[in-house]
């Protein structure tokens, strides 16, 4: 699981409020690289929420982020930020380990790589 | 139609209502028994609605129907279906080319990755229920995890695009169609489109029909007693031997791309309102419920081991002649305008395309901003509405 969906994965347990961000438990993380696009870089980044990543990027064992989200203009020229931001968005795998609802505390498994997000019957 | 009181369990579930009461027929994940003998092709007639279900069981939840029919099948066939799984259809293909580079696009049902990564410009994530296919997706190097259709674990607004190709049709009731379509509008941005593509009542081979079996009150669960629902397998069907395997033939996704190429065009001739098309069962009324078979080879079948199970307990049968566990997947085919009666209600989306193709029909959304859709729809010829 990359942090791009980690990004974007939410708690949908029935009667959860808030269910993103979900918190990570870190088994196994694994790097992976991968060729960067500048155009997804600049399309991502404003959906991207920057706490949560930033954060789940430090538990992922990276910390070369900014903790507060750069000005939209620094990716246009600033190639350094933009290859640090590729780097933890898309190249830093959750292999093994577990996402965890932050009103539940209910655990979705992490394997090979996989989140699995189904929901138990009294769940829905 | 016979009025027939019902006031049972069915599938799990537990009794809704106790009043006798005629209701009309809207669910297969609801069927009931009749079984008057002599009259086996009586077209089933009572159901529990969906006003009386959705009160006490979630849409969310799935029908024991598809969990056997749908997703142990498809746990089941992983592999062999993902190898007959490969040709690209053209108009999937195109909408996937004409979106925006750098797009974030949701394949939801995504089974085993095909369409992921077909535009290398953008970024694709894929979930699917069945843990077995979304493995196969993964050890491809494709982002995606196991999730539910009908209630997608991704914050709102947040693709730019999704697609839903041949998925719906394993949803057995109008309001988890609604509900999954609802989904693929909610997680994409403002302006994003969604493609979905279901298979066709209006078939194009009409020799393929005669390989499905419709679903009649002779494959229900039975009523016995107070508090104790009986299951009565696939076996009590009178199942003829199925001359054909579909691995290849439906929905247009054959082998042979020259044959796609063929009967592509063959359907942008054909016009919907060619109504000798739909199926039709023995007593007029209109079948949209099937069994379609899958014939999993048995040197596949012992590999996987999930097989024995199976037959074990009825959801598959043997078939020795051809060498093969033949499985039953449960679908829903669509009728002409059914997409768009299903988003009719919808009012952050509208419909920017619809047609029908080798066999499926198919629509684009467009989410739109809430409340727009009330001026868009002005516009629209009267046969969208």
């Amino acid at each position: 699981m990359r942090l791009l969906t980690h990004n974007m994965l939410s708690s949908n347990i029935k009667g959860v409020t808030n269910g993103f961000p979900l918190r990570i438990e870190v088994e196994k993380v694994v790097e992976k690289e991968v060729e960067i696009n500048h155009d997804f870089l600049r399309n991502i980044f404003p959906k991207i929420d920057w706490k949560a990543f930033s954060d789940a990027s430090r538990i992922m064992g990276y910390v070369e982020l900014p903790e507060e989200a750069p000005e939209p203009s620094v990716l246009e020229s600033d190639l350094e930020f933009l290859r640090k931001f590729h780097h933890a968005l898309l190249e830093l795998h959750l292999e093994e380990g577990a996402l965890v609802c932050p009103e539940t505390g209910r655990k979705f498994p992490v394997n090979k790589g996989i989140p699995n997000m189904l929901l138990h019957e009294d769940e829905v | 139609m016979h009025s027939i009181p019902c006031n049972f369990s069915v599938f799990g579930y537990p009794v809704i209502s106790s009043s006798m009461k005629e209701i009309k027929v809207k669910d297969a994940s609801t069927l009931c028994t009749l079984l008057p003998d002599g009259e086996p092709h009586i077209q089933q007639s009572v159901f529990v609605g969906e006003e009386q279900r959705s009160s006490s069981i979630s849409v969310k939840s799935t029908p024991e129907l598809e969990k056997k029919y749908v997703h142990c099948v498809y746990d089941a066939i992983a592999p062999h279906f993902s190898s007959t799984r490969f040709a690209k259809w053209p108009k999937v293909s195109a909408f996937l080319e004409s979106l925006p580079t750098g797009s974030l696009i949701l394949d939801a049902g995504c089974g085993n990755g095909k369409y992921l990564g077909l535009n290398s410009s953008c970024y694709f994530i894929g979930c699917d229920i069945s843990a077995p296919l979304i493995k196969i997706c993964a050890d491809k190097g494709h982002e995606v995890l196991v999730a539910d259709a009908v209630n997608l674990p991704y914050r709102t607004n947040f693709g730019d695009a999704a697609i839903s190709i041949a998925v719906l049709h394993h949803l057995s009731t109008e309001n988890r169609r609604k509900k999954a379509i609802e989904e693929l509008v909610r997680v994409i941005k403002k302006g994003g489109l969604v493609l979905i593509t279901v298979w066709a009542v209006e078939q194009e081979d009409k020799s393929l029909l005669t390989k499905w079996t419709p679903l009649t009150e002779k494959y229900v669960e039975e009523w016995i007693g107070p508090g104790s629902p009986r299951v009565r397998g696939p076996s009590a069907f009178t199942l003829e031997s199925i001359p054909e395997t579909e691995e290849n033939g439906l929905g247009g996704h054959t082998k042979d791309s020259r044959e796609n190429t063929e009967n592509m065009h063959q359907s942008m001739c054909l016009t919907p309102e060619n109504k000798d098309d739909s199926l039709v069962s023995k007593d007029g009324s209109n079948q949209q419920e099937y069994f379609v078979p899958w014939h999993l080879p048995y040197h596949r079948a012992e590999v996987s081991g999930a097989s024995a199970g199976a037959l074990a307990n009825g959801l598959a049968k043997k078939d020795d002649k051809k060498g093969a566990v033949v499985y039953n997947r449960y679908y829903h085919v669509f009728g002409e305008g059914e997409l768009e009666r299903l988003v009719s209600g919808m009012d952050n989306a509208v419909i920017i395309d619809k047609f029908y193709d080798k066999s499926n029909w198919c629509i684009i959304l467009e989410k739109t901003l809430l409340g727009l859709k009330h001026l868009q729809d002005k516009d629209t010829s009267p046969s969208l509405i």
